[in-house]
């Protein structure tokens, strides 16, 4: 065992919160768990490395902690957390629903709580049990049957001082309502977040969901987020990572009931000696769901993407349709991209299939704008922005999509194109 | 419409038959006396000794691999005999006709007629029989061409130098746990070298069977193809029907020089178990070939034996524009387990492969396709194509795909496609309608399903793959 994960244990045994029967459950599994290797498939080019050089350490709250930025034209209900702690709110909840932070919580709702924590999320997750046992604020939303939320909820969580964040966000959506959630996490102080979301969609129930994990620099980032997809539900995700010294996202979606369906879209853009790891599993635990996942990167510099992506169908999951694709754009010689696309079937009535792609831009395209006065850099620029602007331009909110493809495309000119 | 698949897929096995051939084998375990005596026996020179008491050493200090999507009881080491050898093998014939008749039967029943094979010209045979090789047909008609051909065990005393210069070059003694065994405890195999500039004059094939109770067989394979040869080399393989399992760990390891072209094909058909998963070969292989500058190694395999299978033919693509290519059907039924792929290593500029791979599960059977794709920074426009598909018969089997594509040039094109589908009863309806029977239909589907791999086969070797499949799969929907 490493001593990192030594002390997480210790520090989640000294917590003696109404959070302490849970955190003990945490700290007695990880106290069996193998420090994963190299050889531990989930980990396999994810070194743990910086992780085990740390020592446990919670983030202070500061006073300039900065703040998320700024989406143009979206009337949302922002709540940002910074140093473990509440730093910021903007707006005000909308109506219909409950919105409970963690530290306020009281008796009735504590108990809510905790028959809900760790309902969605599967056990085999190292650092969501890390997060289990040390979580130190927490939000849960529940929406009421079918009742329909107009104004999105914004989560942020800022790594601005240096120091370990552990937020975790529990959402229920009940039949038929309809809400979108987006959580963010920005920073590039030295720093270790975990950042673990469970949502239980109930039948009928529709959520918009949307992860950006932009952490830079030193900000550490292993986050997941994890989804229950009850029948004739519908989820749509969309994923935006930017690399860190590590950063890694796991999205979880099970299929609990019939004619679900969820669309999932990743975009990852990385620059210098970043890492951005995504893995996803795809559970289709019943009959007759539908699932589309495109994953597409852009990968210069030193920077090294993972993508591991999972559609497991299980037995009895006949009229399954599954897609998965998964395509890569390496812009340096010295980038890396490692991906695996896996389908592991068990149903034979099931229409099944998977893709991946690296390559470079196409030498007939580039010529194609050169021809038309358009300079080489500039033409690569519109090449490589093209290929990952074609999901971005999927995403239902507006505000969001403008302000996807404006900060993707600064951070896209700011990497230097060969 | 489902009884008719399980009584298809009970099929029996026809290669089960086990042969009263008196021989002499040795007791089970295995410890660095039973290494000393192998390679006493076969008058080894003391460095081959050495090297394979290293492979031994280090095999204890590795771990079983458990990585693969297969399930099987732990293999008690010290319960399998290491060795095998008919008794009439002791003084070695020098001819077919010196080769005892009970011999030569098996391998007329198994279909490989070697006295046929050697009137009919074509095909060159190298039998090997538990731990030792029977006979080589052809061998002076391939001596005329320069092109050597004979069991390994006789390369080592024989050509000393070549067989030292190659053998674990391309897949080294610790590579990993079963090669590392082989290493230490392989008793035969067939070692090829095909000189400068020449064209095998023929097919050369290899015949593996293992008919002792409680042996393993661990056959080494090795292949030089020198500057410009070319040549195709056919492997084949069975054993007798029996209620335990039997290990097979096999290495074979390929050099392709410069201009050279290899095509290696199997049609693996070891006893797969009964329908209870009881019995079967453990199919534990490591096949591995290096591709020098514009070499090209081809690897076609039809698997339709074993009970567990754990096979990934690889190429290293090392020298600037060659070329790996990868044709598989694999096909499980009963509670078989494959987990099959490859390995394709650019580390050459304008390296090429190709990847087609056909898995098709039935009954309660699991097949996973495995491979790896790997770009090397030096590996300038290198292209690859790799195509997975599964067919499903039954709604107990299972159907698999990890391919891991790691790139690491920009320059460098990577394309996986995978898909998974099941025989249609759209198709069958159709089929039937035109006045054939329903398992002619399904055969005629399977066969169309997998013509892309067939057509890569050489022709005795195609007819022979698909004949397996009909009988196989016989039946298997109605």
């Amino acid at each position: 065992m490493s001593q990192w994960l030594s002390e997480v244990i210790a520090e989640g045994q000294r917590q003696t919160d109404w959070l302490a029967g849970h955190r003990q459950q945490a700290t007695e599994a990880l106290a069996n768990i193998k420090w994963p290797v190299r050889r531990q498939e989930a980990w396999r080019f994810t070194p743990l490395l910086p992780v085990e050089k740390r020592s446990v350490s919670l983030a202070a709250a500061v006073e300039q902690h900065g703040s998320a930025p700024v989406i143009d034209g979206l009337d949302a209900y922002s709540v940002s957390f910074a140093g473990n702690k509440l730093a910021a709110q903007q707006g005000s909840v909308p109506a219909g629903l409950t919105f409970t932070l963690f530290s306020n919580a009281n008796t009735e709702q504590q108990a809510t709580i905790k028959a809900l924590l760790s309902q969605v999320k599967p056990s085999h997750h190292l650092f969501g049990q890390v997060n289990d046992a040390l979580m130190t604020e927490g939000v849960y939303i529940h929406v009421p049957a079918n009742t329909v939320i107009d104004t999105p909820i914004r989560l942020s969580q800022l790594a601005a001082s240096v120091g370990d964040q552990h937020l975790r966000v529990l959402v229920h959506v009940e039949s038929g309502a309809k809400v979108a959630i987006i959580e963010d996490g920005f920073g590039d102080a030295d720093s270790l977040n975990t950042f673990v979301s469970e949502y239980v969609l109930d039948a009928q129930a529709q959520l918009e969901h949307y992860r950006f994990a932009m952490y830079t620099q030193q900000a550490m980032h292993v986050g997941s987020c994890h989804f229950k997809v009850g029948e004739k539900a519908q989820l749509t995700s969309n994923i935006v990572g930017y690399g860190s010294v590590l950063s890694r996202l796991d999205v979880d979606v099970e299929y609990t009931g019939e004619f679900a369906n969820a669309n999932v879209n990743a975009i990852y853009l990385l620059a210098e000696g970043e890492l951005f790891d995504l893995h996803s599993t795809i559970e289709h635990a019943v009959p007759n769901c539908t699932t589309e996942e495109n994953a597409r990167g852009i990968v210069g510099d030193r920077a090294k993407a993972v993508f591991n992506g999972r559609i497991h169908i299980h037995r009895n999951a006949q009229k399954t349709l599954a897609e998965l694709n998964n395509r890569n754009l390496l812009l340096s010689r010295r980038a890396i991209i490692n991906t695996k696309p896996e389908l592991e079937i068990y149903a034979d009535d099931v229409r099944c299939a998977h893709g991946a792609t690296v390559a470079e831009i196409e030498e007939k395209a580039l010529y194609y704008l050169l021809t038309r006065g358009i300079s080489r850099s500039q033409a690569l620029i519109m090449l490589n922005f093209g290929f990952i602007q074609e999901l971005i331009t999927q995403i239902p909110n507006i505000a969001i999509s403008d302000w996807l493809l404006h900060s993707l495309r600064e951070r896209f000119v700011s990497m230097e194109v060969k | 419409m489902s009884e008719q698949i399980e009584q298809a897929l009970s099929k029996q096995y026809e290669a089960g038959f086990y042969s009263e051939i008196e021989s002499d084998t040795f007791e089970k375990g295995l410890d660095e006396s039973v290494i000393q005596r192998i390679s006493a026996i076969k008058n080894e020179p003391e460095w081959m000794l050495e090297w394979r008491l290293k492979a031994y050493r280090s095999w204890l200090e590795m771990e079983e691999p458990e990585w693969a999507h297969v399930d099987y009881e732990k293999i008690d080491y010290q319960a399998i005999s290491y060795y095998s050898s008919p008794k009439s093998m002791k003084d070695k014939p020098k001819s077919l006709d010196e080769v005892d008749p009970d011999l030569l039967d098996v391998y007329n029943k198994l279909g490989i007629p070697l006295h046929e094979q050697e009137m009919l010209a074509g095909v060159a045979v190298d039998a090997v029989f538990d731990s030792v090789s029977v006979v080589t047909t052809f061998r002076e008609k391939l001596e005329e061409a320069g092109v050597i051909f004979c069991p390994i065990s006789e390369a080592i005393k024989k050509y000393p130098e070549l067989v030292k210069k190659y053998i674990g070059s391309v897949v080294p003694r610790t590579d990993n746990y079963f090669a590392a065994l082989n290493s230490a405890v392989f008793t035969d195999g067939s070692f090829v070298y095909i000189p400068k500039g020449v064209r095998c004059p023929m097919e050369l094939s290899t015949y593996f069977r293992i008919n002792e109770q409680n042996t393993g067989q661990f056959e080494r394979t090795l292949i030089i193809a020198d500057e410009g040869s070319h040549v195709s080399y056919l492997e084949g393989c069975t054993a007798p029907q029996r209620d335990e399992n039997q290990l097979h760990a096999a290495v074979v390891e390929l050099v392709a020089m410069d201009k050279a072209n290899i095509k290696y094909s199997t049609v693996q058909n070891w006893y797969p178990g009964d329908e209870n998963g009881k019995g079967g070969i453990y199919n534990f292989v490591t096949k591995r070939g290096i591709c020098h500058n514009d070499a090209k190694i081809s690897w076609t395999q039809v698997e339709t034996g074993s009970s567990v299978t754990w096979k990934y033919p690889s190429c290293v693509l090392k020298g600037d524009n060659s070329v790996g290519e990868f044709y598989s059907v694999a096909l499980t039924r009963g509670r078989q387990q494959a987990d099959t792929g490859t390995k394709m290593i650019h580390l050459g500029k304008n390296t090429r492969s190709t990847i087609i791979s056909k898995g098709i599960s039935a009954g309660r059977s699991n097949n996973a396709y495995r491979g790896l794709v790997q770009m090397g920074p030096k590996a300038d426009n290198a292209r690859n194509f790799t195509q997975c598909d599964s067919l499903l018969i039954g709604d107990q089997c299972g159907a698999h795909t990890f391919p891991y594509i790691e790139s690491r040039n920009p320059s460098a094109i990577v394309e996986h496609e995978a898909t998974t589908s099941k025989v249609s009863d759209e198709q069958l309806f159709l089929c039937q309608q035109r006045g054939l029977d329903a398992e002619k239909a399904v055969s005629m589907i399977v066969n169309g399903f997998c013509k892309e791999v067939f057509k890569e086969l050489p022709m005795e070797f195609a007819v022979e793959a698909g004949k397996l499949l009909e009988i196989s799969l016989e039946g298997s929907v109605g």
